[in-house]
Protein backbone atom coordinates (compact mmCIF):
# COMPACT_ATOMS: atom_id res chain seq x y z
CA UNK A 1 0.00 0.00 0.00
CA UNK A 2 2.83 2.35 0.88
CA UNK A 3 4.52 1.76 -2.46
CA UNK A 4 1.41 2.75 -4.41
CA UNK A 5 1.29 6.04 -2.55
CA UNK A 6 4.95 6.69 -3.26
CA UNK A 7 4.56 5.98 -6.97
CA UNK A 8 1.52 8.23 -7.09
CA UNK A 9 3.40 11.07 -5.47
CA UNK A 10 6.29 10.58 -7.89
CA UNK A 11 4.02 10.79 -10.94
CA UNK A 12 2.18 13.85 -9.66
CA UNK A 13 5.41 15.69 -8.93
CA UNK A 14 6.83 14.79 -12.34
CA UNK A 15 3.78 16.28 -14.04
CA UNK A 16 3.96 19.39 -11.85
CA UNK A 17 7.64 19.78 -12.68
CA UNK A 18 6.96 19.55 -16.41
CA UNK A 19 4.31 22.27 -16.11
CA UNK A 20 6.51 24.51 -14.01
CA UNK A 21 9.63 24.02 -16.09
CA UNK A 22 8.24 25.97 -19.01
CA UNK A 23 7.43 29.09 -17.01
CA UNK A 24 9.60 29.14 -13.89
CA UNK A 25 12.41 26.51 -13.74
CA UNK A 26 13.35 27.56 -10.18
CA UNK A 27 10.07 26.22 -8.80
CA UNK A 28 10.61 22.92 -10.61
CA UNK A 29 13.67 22.28 -8.44
CA UNK A 30 11.65 23.11 -5.32
CA UNK A 31 8.93 20.63 -6.30
CA UNK A 32 11.53 17.91 -6.92
CA UNK A 33 13.16 18.54 -3.54
CA UNK A 34 9.85 18.45 -1.72
CA UNK A 35 8.69 15.28 -3.45
CA UNK A 36 12.04 13.66 -2.62
CA UNK A 37 11.61 14.56 1.05
CA UNK A 38 8.01 13.36 1.03
CA UNK A 39 8.88 9.97 -0.44
CA UNK A 40 11.82 9.52 1.95
CA UNK A 41 9.74 10.35 4.99
CA UNK A 42 7.10 7.86 3.86
CA UNK A 43 9.62 5.02 3.72
CA UNK A 44 11.30 6.03 7.00
CA UNK A 45 8.74 4.15 9.08
CA UNK A 46 9.82 0.80 7.64
CA UNK A 47 13.45 1.85 7.95
CA UNK A 48 12.96 2.54 11.67
CA UNK A 49 11.64 -0.99 12.21
CA UNK A 50 14.73 -2.45 10.53
CA UNK A 51 17.11 -0.32 12.58
CA UNK A 52 15.39 -1.24 15.85
CA UNK A 53 15.59 -4.93 14.89
CA UNK A 54 19.31 -4.57 14.19
CA UNK A 55 19.85 -2.86 17.53
CA UNK A 56 18.01 -5.55 19.45
CA UNK A 57 19.90 -8.36 17.68
CA UNK A 58 23.17 -6.66 18.49
CA UNK A 59 22.28 -6.28 22.16
CA UNK A 60 21.35 -9.97 22.39
CA UNK A 61 24.59 -11.25 20.86
CA UNK A 62 26.70 -9.04 23.09
CA UNK A 63 29.17 -8.02 20.40
CA UNK A 64 30.14 -4.47 21.27
CA UNK A 65 27.47 -2.25 19.71
CA UNK A 66 30.02 0.41 18.92
CA UNK A 67 30.61 -1.00 15.42
CA UNK A 68 26.89 -1.09 14.71
CA UNK A 69 26.66 2.58 15.70
CA UNK A 70 29.41 3.44 13.24
CA UNK A 71 27.77 1.34 10.52
CA UNK A 72 24.46 3.11 11.06
CA UNK A 73 26.20 6.48 10.95
CA UNK A 74 27.86 5.56 7.67
CA UNK A 75 24.52 4.52 6.19
CA UNK A 76 22.95 7.77 7.31
CA UNK A 77 25.75 9.83 5.80
CA UNK A 78 25.60 7.90 2.53
CA UNK A 79 21.84 8.39 2.55
CA UNK A 80 22.04 12.17 2.90
CA UNK A 81 24.95 12.53 0.50
CA UNK A 82 23.04 10.64 -2.17
CA UNK A 83 20.06 12.93 -1.57
CA UNK A 84 22.18 16.05 -2.11
CA UNK A 85 24.05 14.63 -5.08
CA UNK A 86 20.90 13.64 -6.95
CA UNK A 87 19.27 17.06 -6.39
CA UNK A 88 22.39 18.84 -7.66
CA UNK A 89 22.62 16.55 -10.68
CA UNK A 90 18.96 17.11 -11.48
CA UNK A 91 19.44 20.84 -11.61
CA UNK A 92 22.39 20.38 -13.97
CA UNK A 93 25.19 21.18 -11.52
CA UNK A 94 27.37 18.07 -11.91
CA UNK A 95 30.42 19.85 -10.47
CA UNK A 96 28.71 20.65 -7.17
CA UNK A 97 27.29 17.12 -7.10
CA UNK A 98 30.76 15.59 -7.34
CA UNK A 99 32.04 17.91 -4.58
CA UNK A 100 29.23 16.80 -2.28
CA UNK A 101 30.02 13.21 -3.19
CA UNK A 102 33.70 13.64 -2.28
CA UNK A 103 32.77 15.35 0.99
CA UNK A 104 30.48 12.45 1.89
CA UNK A 105 33.19 9.89 1.19
CA UNK A 106 35.69 11.82 3.30
CA UNK A 107 33.31 11.99 6.27
CA UNK A 108 32.61 8.27 5.96
CA UNK A 109 36.31 7.45 5.99
CA UNK A 110 36.86 9.81 8.92
CA UNK A 111 34.12 8.08 10.91
CA UNK A 112 35.29 4.57 10.12
CA UNK A 113 38.82 5.11 11.51
CA UNK A 114 38.09 3.23 14.80
CA UNK A 115 36.96 0.19 12.83
CA UNK A 116 40.12 0.16 10.74
CA UNK A 117 42.36 0.52 13.79
CA UNK A 118 40.63 -2.28 15.69
CA UNK A 119 40.87 -4.47 12.57
CA UNK A 120 44.62 -3.86 12.47
CA UNK A 121 44.92 -4.75 16.14
CA UNK A 122 43.12 -8.06 15.67
CA UNK A 123 45.33 -8.87 12.68
CA UNK A 124 48.44 -8.06 14.69
CA UNK A 125 47.26 -10.39 17.46
CA UNK A 126 46.73 -13.26 15.02
CA UNK A 127 50.11 -12.91 13.35
CA UNK A 128 52.94 -14.56 15.31
CA UNK B 1 3.90 17.16 5.57
CA UNK B 2 1.96 15.50 2.79
CA UNK B 3 0.84 15.88 -0.75
CA UNK B 4 -0.87 19.25 -0.42
CA UNK B 5 2.45 20.91 0.34
CA UNK B 6 3.51 19.80 -3.13
CA UNK B 7 0.37 21.32 -4.63
CA UNK B 8 0.85 24.52 -2.63
CA UNK B 9 4.35 25.02 -4.04
CA UNK B 10 3.20 24.26 -7.58
CA UNK B 11 0.33 26.74 -7.17
CA UNK B 12 2.69 29.45 -5.94
CA UNK B 13 4.97 28.75 -8.89
CA UNK B 14 2.19 29.07 -11.44
CA UNK B 15 0.81 32.17 -9.70
CA UNK B 16 4.21 33.85 -9.78
CA UNK B 17 4.64 32.95 -13.43
CA UNK B 18 1.26 34.48 -14.30
CA UNK B 19 1.95 37.58 -12.22
CA UNK B 20 5.31 37.93 -13.90
CA UNK B 21 3.72 37.82 -17.36
CA UNK B 22 0.98 40.29 -16.39
CA UNK B 23 3.43 42.78 -14.92
CA UNK B 24 5.78 42.45 -17.87
CA UNK B 25 2.90 43.12 -20.28
CA UNK B 26 1.92 46.13 -18.16
CA UNK B 27 5.38 47.50 -18.67
CA UNK B 28 6.61 47.12 -15.04
CA UNK B 29 9.55 44.77 -15.44
CA UNK B 30 11.11 45.68 -12.09
CA UNK B 31 7.94 44.86 -10.13
CA UNK B 32 7.70 41.61 -12.07
CA UNK B 33 11.19 40.76 -10.89
CA UNK B 34 10.19 41.67 -7.33
CA UNK B 35 7.19 39.35 -7.32
CA UNK B 36 9.27 36.50 -8.71
CA UNK B 37 11.89 37.01 -6.01
CA UNK B 38 9.20 37.25 -3.33
CA UNK B 39 7.62 34.00 -4.53
CA UNK B 40 11.02 32.33 -4.54
CA UNK B 41 11.79 33.43 -0.98
CA UNK B 42 8.43 32.24 0.34
CA UNK B 43 8.81 28.83 -1.21
CA UNK B 44 12.44 28.68 -0.06
CA UNK B 45 11.43 29.11 3.57
CA UNK B 46 8.89 26.30 3.23
CA UNK B 47 11.43 24.02 1.56
CA UNK B 48 14.07 24.74 4.18
CA UNK B 49 11.62 23.87 6.95
CA UNK B 50 10.96 20.50 5.26
CA UNK B 51 14.66 19.84 4.74
CA UNK B 52 15.35 20.47 8.41
CA UNK B 53 12.63 17.99 9.41
CA UNK B 54 14.21 15.44 7.05
CA UNK B 55 17.64 15.94 8.59
CA UNK B 56 16.19 15.61 12.10
CA UNK B 57 14.47 12.32 11.27
CA UNK B 58 17.64 10.95 9.66
CA UNK B 59 19.64 12.04 12.71
CA UNK B 60 17.28 10.34 15.11
CA UNK B 61 17.05 7.12 13.08
CA UNK B 62 20.76 6.68 12.44
CA UNK B 63 21.70 8.49 15.71
CA UNK B 64 24.25 10.50 13.79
Amino acid sequence: MELVKIIGIAFISVILIIILKQYKPEFAIYVSIISGILILSLCFTQLEVVVNLLNSIYEKTGINGEFLKILLKITGIAFLTEFGVSICKDSGEAAIASKVDIAGKITIIAISIPIISSLLETVMKILP
Amino acid sequence: MDINLLFKIAAIGILVAVLHQVLVRAGREDQAMMTTLAGLVIVLTMVIKEISTLFDTVRTIFNL
